[in-house]
């Protein structure tokens, strides 16, 4: 078997020799030239004219092109997979995220303004610079907080409000009731900060177009291949079948490589113009304004708890920032991953929440890693721990106290969402063995009499993961159907070719899904190879993101693997001269059970495409396709706990300890796994104390351009992980696995601003906001000495 | 813009090239040389996925011109394995799953081979390490894969 083995990645090779292939890797026949943009430097402009008479006058310069030639042409926009989708009935003000600036009003930082395709790099920078563009500067909106105040400015005037929609879930006459018989109220303040995904690869995109066979190819920095062809019939209104998408290696995507970005059909535009292949890879500034930013959440809370701990309800509101339009799947969030998930691990009969999307100023937000659980995992956690600590419980009990019982499972949270399976009790259980919870208070109380602040952060959630199923995504706003494909095609010689529409960038596909192949096929893995990312030789995907791939497109792949052998069985069957429920395959051989007679899969496969002897009604060929649809999504649990020590001096936060139990149900290979808690957790880890896209208010000029101002961990910042797994199973797809990716960033900023908490609560602080920066902390620090 | 000649020794090859003045390193070797392993992950020096040894020391090249290399011995990631035989550093990433997207793994290896170099001998410990990879960022692994692979690797390499 090779599942549930950490078998060593087979693709690590090509990566570990400089032989990946990259966007920017790749290389053509006829020359490329570089396209180059010219971006807004305001928040909020009136363009009044622009002038590129002079740039296209530069050396090597191909074409110079502009929102009204967009216009001109026809060209179109890119509306939302998961659009929005306002639930108390009225409409949702959408405005879609623009490829480039068409109607002379510029609405954030790093807007597409015009586009400059040259020979090379240098001379499209310098052709850019030469473009004049007359603006006329407007008051911008950048705090979201404060987005729906009287007097903000608005983003797009036409809707007399910066509101884009209000939804609100949950049971409120239950909550109301609740809180009106509560022994004890917590109330918070729990903003999400916002962040982006930054993977080291920067966008890329090449478009080519051959004109004498009408075909266009584009090469892009993509986590689901098909969804972009599908958008290049909306944007450039090219159909399907002339358009071949490919997504070669990628270098990390976290959910923000998911988007129709304006560059992607801006450089095809420009490879149509001027009949040359085009390129455009982003520079790091470029790629830290105009990514998607994430999160940017503000949201007030409130708990309602019983005498001995017990959470009977909460309540919340919440103002999510869109930017400055809705980028393709921003209601994805709001309208799906964010509410659902509130009720965590924990048996809370009450849940209510309003949330209001609102336009600012800013880069759109959209999805990465997390999505909507990073935010509602952080507001009630944080709200569960201040709680416990005002009322005395110590935490990690008041959590086991509200832990869902696995007798209770399936489990119907408040806001209607069904947990199929796990076990949150074990789960704490596992965790407090594994820390040594009561040695860790005892050492608290040692090194606080010695003035060391030692804090210890607790969390613990339930996850949606594996989207779909079709209908049920569907009925939560989603245009696309949530399903995946795997095609198994065994070759004469018996050797096989999976084809996947999942995309690996990262995740370790080429290994696992071979995995999987193999031990259904039960042939080794040496014979086996993937293929992703790629629309001419793939047959469909709805891609990578949202911890779906193993449950569906891994799923594909076993049940595709299952159809070929069947088929192979009647074959073996026919030339063995017995029943197929006869035969067993072990190590590429068909056997008779209990008998020595066999025949190799090799052969029968070979038999399959060129003998003319085969059973009645068998038709030729070894390949089949499975689009599968779960009958559920995934519901992954786990129970994370960290250990801080707070410098008191300098507010500086050292991470020591950092411990995780979860359940993603069946392990595919252990090693990656693993490896998907150490990435994620350090993600969060960021964001809880570093990592924020971060706008001056008065301005609206964007401050995060660089790595020198925008944080992420290095090495220095992150300890070695203590990992475990309790397996529960799901029933909702043959495999019982859930998805595993996305834990660490869920689970990471509620655990670490717990820990600083529990680190500083003596000094009485109740809250610092993320990122906790040492300013922040030692800020908070100097506040509550001085009574403040 | 104003070329110059420029030439050096790259993976133990002579390579000789008329280059525009303000080019970098990092795309002399990528775009020239067409060795594509060097990848650019930021501008401002802070990713270090475009490291590569320069007359055996670790360098970005992101940060050189390549006519500041005149007559200079550069080792990129491709210039490690001898065909088929990883070096022991490459190995051991992959042992120890130091990788996930492989964008950063060769500016990552390349920093490793000269940590191992310079530590040799010496007690190479996890606060060391993390110390020394302060110049090379990862997005994907979360750090604790790769500490463990260059402890390894560096070990392989007869530290």
């Amino acid at each position: 078997m090779y599942v549930g083995q950490p078998i060593r990645r087979r693709e690590d090779v090509r990566f570990l020799t400089g032989r990946g292939l990259f966007v920017d890797d790749v290389q053509m026949t006829q020359p490329i030239a570089h396209a180059a943009f010219l971006r807004s430097p305001h928040a909020h402009a009136k363009i009044r004219s622009i002038k590129t008479e002079r740039a296209r006058g530069l050396p090597g310069v191909l074409t110079v092109l502009t929102g009204a030639d967009w216009v001109r042409q026809g060209h179109g926009e890119a509306d939302g997979v998961w659009p929005v989708n306002d639930r108390s009935g009225k409409p949702a003000r959408t405005v879609n995220r623009p490829f480039i600036c068409v109607d002379n009003v510029v609405r954030c930082v790093g807007e597409i303004v015009a586009m400059v395709v040259a020979e090379d790099r240098h001379q499209a920078l310098d052709a850019c610079e030469a473009i004049e563009v007359d603006y006329e500067p407007l008051p911008a909106n950048v705090v979201t907080a404060k987005a729906l105040d009287a007097g903000t400015p608005l983003v797009h005037p036409k809707f007399g409000t910066n509101e884009v929609l209000e939804t609100y879930h949950g049971n409120k006459a239950v909550v109301d009731e609740a809180f009106k018989k509560a022994h004890h109220i917590t109330k918070l303040e729990v903003p999400t900060n916002r962040v982006t995904a930054s993977p080291i690869e920067p966008r890329a995109y090449m478009g080519h177009y051959d004109p004498l066979n009408d075909r266009y190819t584009v090469w892009t920095t993509h986590q689901a291949p098909h969804i972009v062809r599908q958008y290049f019939t909306r944007s450039l209104h090219i159909p399907e079948h002339k358009l071949r998408v490919v997504a070669p290696d990628v270098g990390g995507g976290f959910g923000m490589k998911l988007y129709h970005y304006p560059e992607e059909p801006l450089v095809l535009w420009g490879a149509i113009e001027t009949e040359r292949p085009v390129k455009w890879t982003g520079t790091r500034s470029e790629c830290l304004m105009g990514d998607t930013h994430a999160r940017d959440h503000y949201t007030v809370g409130e708990m309602a708890f019983d005498k001995g701990g017990k959470i009977l309800a909460m309540r919340f509101k919440t103002l999510a920032a869109f930017g400055a339009y809705e980028s393709q799947w921003q209601a994805s969030i709001t309208n799906a991953y964010h509410f659902t998930m509130l009720s965590l691990a924990y048996d809370i009969p009450g849940i209510f929440t309003q949330v209001k999307g609102v336009y600012t100023n800013c880069t759109p937000v959209d999805a990465y890693r997390g999505a909507g659980r990073p935010e509602t995992v952080y507001q009630v956690e944080r709200l569960i721990e201040n709680g416990a600590k005002e009322m005395g419980i110590d935490p990690f009990e008041l959590r086991q106290k509200n832990a869902i019982p696995p007798e209770k499972i399936p489990y119907t949270t408040a806001i209607g969402i069904t947990y199929d399976s796990g076990d949150p009790p074990e789960l704490f259980r596992k965790m407090k063995k594994l820390c040594n919870y009561e040695a860790l208070r005892e050492e608290q109380k040692k090194l606080r009499a010695q003035g060391i602040c030692m804090g210890i952060g607790i969390c613990g959630f339930f996850d949606m993961a594996g989207a779909g199923p079709v209908k049920m995504m569907n009925d939560l706003g989603a245009k696309i159907g949530c399903y995946d494909v795997a095609s198994v095609r065994v070759h004469p010689s018996g050797k096989i070719t999976v084809f996947a529409g999942s995309h690996s960038h990262g995740q370790s596909h080429a290994t696992t899904w071979t995995q999987i192949a193999a031990d259904r096929l039960g042939i080794p893995i040496e014979d086996i190879e993937l293929v992703e990312g790629d629309t001419d030789r793939v047959p469909f995907g709805i891609g990578t993101w949202g911890s779906r791939s193993l449950s569906t497109a891994g799923v594909a792949v076993a049940v595709a693997a299952g159809r070929v052998i069947e088929k192979a069985k009647k074959l073996a069957a026919h030339m063995l001269e017995c029943a197929p429920s006869d035969l067993v395959i072990e190590n590429g051989q068909f056997i008779v059970k209990g008998t020595d007679k066999k025949i190799a899969f090799a052969e029968v496969s070979n038999a399959a495409y060129h003998s003319g002897d085969r059973p009645k009604g068998l038709e030729i060929g070894l390949e089949e396709t499975a689009f599968y649809d779960p009958t559920d999504c995934t519901y992954p649990s786990a129970v994370h706990l960290c250990v801080v020590i707070v410098d008191p001096e300098t507010g500086h936060v050292k991470l020591r300890n950092y411990w995780s139990v979860d359940d993603v149900g069946r392990v595919i290979n252990p090693m990656v796994f693993e490896g998907q808690v150490h990435g994620g957790c350090t993600q969060g880890i960021g964001q809880a104390l570093m990592e924020e896209c971060a706008y001056d208010p008065s301005s609206g000029q964007y401050l995060s351009g660089t790595f020198m101002d925008y944080a992420i961990p290095h090495a220095t910042d992150i300890p070695m992980f203590g990992v475990e797994s309790h397996v529960t199973l799901t029933p909702s797809n043959p495999l019982g696995a859930k998805g595993g990716g996305e834990s660490g960033t869920i689970a990471a900023p509620a655990c670490i601003s717990n820990g600083v908490i529990d680190a500083l609560y003596h000094f009485g602080i109740r809250q610092i906001t993320q990122p906790m920066t040492p300013k922040k902390i030692w800020r908070a620090i100097q506040d509550a000495k001085a009574g403040r | 813009m104003p070329s110059t000649k420029v030439s050096m020794k790259v993976n133990g090859r002579a390579v000789s090239a008329e280059v525009d003045t303000r080019t970098l390193l990092v795309h002399y070797i990528r775009e020239h040389l067409k060795l594509t392993g060097t990848h650019v992950g930021c501008d401002t020096t802070q990713c270090g996925a475009c490291t590569v040894h320069v007359n055996g020391q670790r360098i970005k090249s992101c940060t050189i011109f390549a006519v500041q290399l005149e007559g200079a011995e550069v080792t990129t990631v491709e210039g490690l394995a001898k065909g088929k035989q990883l070096h022991p550093m490459q190995a051991a990433f992959s042992e120890h799953h130091g990788l996930q997207c492989g964008y950063c793994t060769p500016g990552m290896v390349m920093s490793a081979i000269s940590i191992a170099e310079r530590y040799k001998g010496k007690a190479l410990t996890e606060d060391i390490v993390r110390h020394e990879l302060e110049g090379n960022l990862c997005r994907c692994t979360g750090y604790h894969n790769i500490v463990k692979a260059v402890m390894a690797g560096a070990k392989a390499m007869g530290g």
